[in-house]
């Protein structure tokens, strides 16, 4: 007999893939902003978590406008790491816009433009807004899967008040969300018209005397009265690009063609900025300042600088927090030497934020935190020995034998990772050192090693 | 008075004038932004369309709103889209005659002493309540908002055929006289033929 396939039910819940900052959870400070040695994902660095600290004070207090931080230092000691702590400190609510220095390069947008929009991104006005909100009982759910499996479920809905009830039909999105919600007859509950979001508010006070099993936690609230359908204020937060581009839409059918934004005229910015100010002396709209981060920043050119230089000025500007692991290095565009790659006016704009390398144990403390985020167990002398790789070698390179050996052990059915999967991962990935040392002694049987000898400019 | 701020509102404002498919369709756009699309029967003169369109407060174009007439329906219901009343629900509109505001409500199969319609004063609304609890609906009469006049409840009354509520309202006298105004000025109005029309108001 043919048996037909129930495709099993798949999991809603987002499975996040491993990032190279994913163990930061925030900047690991006290509540009087002194730092704790392991804390949060964050180890050592003490001084400059404290310095990251009293910025995030700044940012959160909101009055000072157009500060910049510059978090220098060498390659592999936690620059990224502090701004994503930042981040994670700040919480979703302030707007905080990342990208890399190189980002700003395209052919579709000048580099001014790229950097307004930034800016822009990172500054968030809450406002209230009027939606429409459907609010009562739920009566009846009725969902019908198709039985082959596949194709659309069909679902309806009857909701009411102590006046109406309403049945209401279900599209795909709206039918996971209900399921999601585990949402049942007898709740009450509020659906937002336009987005489709959907909040429980309790059960029926009439639900009340069914013997249900039902938590300590379950509220009782009245059905709704009047009408199903309300327009409600809400309050939500978006960032003075998104209202630029609603903006500067063009009107017409030709918004059917233009897809992408492009360049936004400054007139709609003077505009928008002149709305912002009058909604926020009227009292109907909030100003929450951001950050900025720009990594790579040597990777600007002498435009940017001076842009950045004049930006900083304007009252609608976020924090600004830039990262570069360059010393005295040519500014890009120009013929001029300056610390950081940076033009000293800018510099002189700046608080400077240093990061130190780290100490032996501070490297062992990160490496052992990287094992629990990947899921790697590590033998103690394994341990001690990928310690002393990072030393030697690099931090960097000591977290990438970390998954690689996990998979070696994994395929030789061991649990924890042993010095042979290390030795074994260390001799078949070189690290920076070793492979320089590699090119050396065998540069004559590399193609195209003539043309090397003329020694190439890394400066950039 | 009030009656006459709503009148030179609408003189004040830029009007664009269409005559197509036996109905003379007028566009207006008023100074704070707002527009608002008329369709009149060129024959009898009844009003058949108004709808308002809105700017949110982000500056984003808003969906028409249709005071009077038939509700507009969505290009394509995509099998998307989040959520929508089933059709078996009561539909509700707006459609007038010369001397009364006129709602119909469709898919109400329930006899005529289930219904009650009265007038709440206070917050200036109509409300329709069931006895049966199936239906509910308050509403204003946007007309008489606009000019600032008082609801009657003498004025309303309700009757059911059909599977339809029809419920009426007598158009007060000012109302009647500034409708008449306006015609007449709108007559006077150059509509452009059939075809294509440069609309100056957008």
């Amino acid at each position: 007999m043919a048996t037909t396939k129930v495709p099993e039910v798949r999991d809603i819940t987002r499975i996040e893939r491993i990032g190279a900052h994913s163990h930061i959870r925030g900047l690991g400070l006290d509540d009087a902003l002194e730092p704790r040695q392991v804390s949060q994902g964050m180890v050592g660095q003490l001084a400059s978590r404290r310095a990251a600290g009293v910025i995030l004070e700044m940012i959160k207090d909101g009055h000072i406008a157009g500060r910049a931080v510059l978090i220098a230092g060498q390659p592999g000691t936690g620059k990224t790491a502090i701004a994503m702590g930042i981040a994670q400190s700040l919480g979703p609510d302030t707007p905080f816009t990342a990208l890399a220095g190189s980002e700003i390069f395209s052919l579709e947008m000048s580099k001014t433009e790229a950097l307004s929009q930034a800016f822009r991104k990172a500054i968030g006005v809450r406002i209230k807004e009027e939606t429409e909100i459907i609010e009562g009982e739920v009566v009846e759910i009725q969902i019908d899967r198709p039985a082959t499996g596949t194709g659309a479920k069909v679902g309806k809905l009857t909701l009411k008040t102590t006046e109406m009830e309403t049945i209401y039909d279900l599209g795909n999105k709206m039918i996971d969300s209900l399921s999601k919600e585990k949402v049942q007859a007898g709740d009450v509950i509020t659906i937002d018209k336009a987005t489709g979001k959907i909040s429980k508010l309790g059960r029926s006070f009439t639900r009340a005397r069914d013997y249900d099993a039902m938590g300590a936690q379950t509220q009782f609230v009245q059905c709704p009265e009047g009408e199903l359908q309300k327009r409600k204020e809400v309050v939500h937060t978006v960032s003075l690009h998104e209202i630029d581009v609603i903006n500067s839409r063009t009107q017409g059918f030709l918004a059917l063609f233009s897809g992408d934004t492009g360049e936004i005229k400054s007139e709609v910015r003077e505009q928008i900025n002149a709305k912002v100010c009058e909604w926020r002396e009227e009292g109907k709209a909030e100003i929450i300042p951001g950050v900025l981060f720009i990594d790579e920043v040597h990777m600007l050119d002498m435009e940017c600088f001076s842009f950045l230089n004049r930006a900083l000025e304007s009252d609608l500007s976020p924090v600004l927090i830039m990262a570069t692991n360059r010393g005295i290095t040519r500014i890009r565009g120009t013929n001029y030497q300056s610390p950081h790659g940076i033009p000293i006016d800018l510099l002189d704009r700046l608080l400077i934020i240093a990061t130190s390398p780290y100490t032996e144990k501070e490297t062992r403390q990160i490496l052992k935190i990287r094992c629990e985020e990947e899921d790697v167990e590590l033998s103690e002398e394994a341990h001690t020995v990928l310690t002393r790789i990072g030393m030697e070698t690099s931090l960097r390179y000591a977290i990438q034998l970390i998954s690689t050996a996990g998979l070696v052990c994994r395929k030789r059915k061991g649990t924890e990772v042993q010095v042979e999967d290390i030795k074994r991962v260390y001799s078949l990935f070189l690290d920076e050192a070793r492979s320089s040392q590699y090119m050396k002694e065998y540069q004559d049987s590399f193609l195209f090693h003539e043309t090397q000898t003329a020694s190439m400019d890394t400066s950039q | 008075m009030a009656v006459h701020s709503w009148i030179d509102i609408l003189k004040s404002s830029k009007k664009t004038a269409l005559i197509q498919d036996g109905k003379r369709k007028i566009h207006y756009l008023f100074t704070d932004g707002k527009e608002m699309a008329e369709e009149f029967d060129l024959k009898t003169d009844e009003l058949i369309v108004r709808k308002w369109r809105h700017k949110s407060t982000l500056g984003a174009q808003g969906q028409w709103q249709v005071e009077v007439g038939e509700p507009l329906t969505a290009p394509v219901a995509s099998l998307d889209s989040v959520i929508k009343e089933n059709c078996s629900n009561p539909s509700f509109m707006r459609k007038d005659t010369k001397t009364s505001f006129q709602w119909r409500i469709r898919n109400l199969p329930y006899p005529k002493d289930v219904f009650s319609v009265s007038v709440d004063p206070s917050e200036r609304c109509i409300i329709i309540k069931t006895s049966n609890k199936k239906y509910y609906k308050k509403f204003g009469i946007p007309d008489l908002d606009r000019c600032q006049l008082p609801l009657d409840s003498s004025a309303l009354s309700f009757t059911h055929a059909n599977n339809t509520l029809i419920v009426s309202y007598k158009k007060p006298k000012e109302i009647l006289t500034i409708e008449q105004e306006l015609l007449k000025e709108l007559k006077k109005l150059k509509g452009t033929g059939e075809g294509d029309v440069d609309c100056r108001t957008q």
